[in-house]
């Protein structure tokens, strides 16, 4: 796609907005915290994968900061 | 598809040390993480009494403003790979998105600078309690790998304007960018985890 990275761009923006409207609510239901740290997951997935462009690399590569991602958020979530 | 290309592909972009470098850094970014988050769960209370001491809005605009430096540097390396232009015009343009890159990555600097004279101004330190000795380590140690990244992005700029890269040689390119999107990347992560939990 010839407009990858703009899109890209242009949803980590709303993401991170989201998050900041979030962050300005005097309490997070347990349904939108959830949804953060989903939306953080793709943030981070978006930044490898295209910014840092290792979608089409040896899956070995790629795996190593996904599952990187994956174990934080998981132990953040658990310990929230 | 040709055999060589087919081979690049098989390997992340840029030289394979940075990638180790990276690897290395998100692990120890990932046991502060960690470390904070389990301290949280331990003195809920101080944790979320101290947040509110810190700036969800400067935190806001510096996402903003790393996801769009990293945004801007990721076109300067696509438009060396992609674009059919005369290799001067090519630099230029590529140069000049490093150039926006750089721009960002200074206004974050400040920003941070303005966060970090506001709570050192109240007399906040390491010791104060956990929330801010994690606060500080975290925002301290990245910061810090802003300011390298500025340093590496300065140097790819030079390079670049004096069309040092090209479709066949853009590794070290590929290696500077790649160590700015890490920055971005642990700050994706750090921005909700410290300014907004």
């Amino acid at each position: 796609m010839k407009r990858i990275l703009e899109i890209v761009w242009i949803f980590l923006l709303v993401l991170t907005i989201f998050a900041f409207v979030l962050g300005n609510l005097n309490f997070i239901p347990t349904l939108l915290v959830a949804i953060l740290f989903v939306s953080t997951f793709i943030k981070g997935q978006m930044v490898i994968d295209y910014f840092m462009d290792l979608k089409n690399v040896r899956l070995k590569y790629r795996l190593i900061p996904i599952i990187w991602l994956v174990v934080i958020l998981s132990f953040i979530a658990i310990l929230h | 598809m040709s055999k060589n290309s087919y081979v690049e592909e098989q390997y992340p972009p840029g030289d394979f040390a940075i990638w180790v470098i990276i690897y290395i850094e998100l692990l120890t970014f990932g046991l502060l993480f960690l470390g904070y988050a389990y301290s949280r769960k331990q003195d809920l209370q101080v944790f979320m009494d101290s947040q509110v001491m810190v700036s969800q809005s400067i935190g806001f605009i510096n996402t903003i403003l790393l996801i769009t430096s990293s945004y801007f540097v990721a076109k300067a390396v696509r438009t060396i790979k992609l674009s059919k232009l005369s290799l001067s015009k090519t630099s230029l343009i590529s140069s000049k998105w490093l150039l926006g890159a750089m721009v960002l990555g200074g206004g974050f600097l400040v920003f941070k600078i303005y966060e970090f004279s506001h709570i050192f101004g109240q007399g906040i330190t390491l010791s104060t309690n956990k929330f801010f000795m994690f606060y500080l380590f975290l925002t301290v140690f990245h910061f810090l790998h802003v300011i390298l990244g500025m340093v590496i992005l300065f140097n790819l700029y030079q390079k670049t304007r004096l069309q040092g890269y090209t479709l066949d040689n853009c590794s070290g390119l590929e290696t500077g960018a790649s160590y700015w999107h890490m920055v971005d990347l642990l700050w994706i992560v750090l921005f909700p985890l410290v300014y907004i939990l």
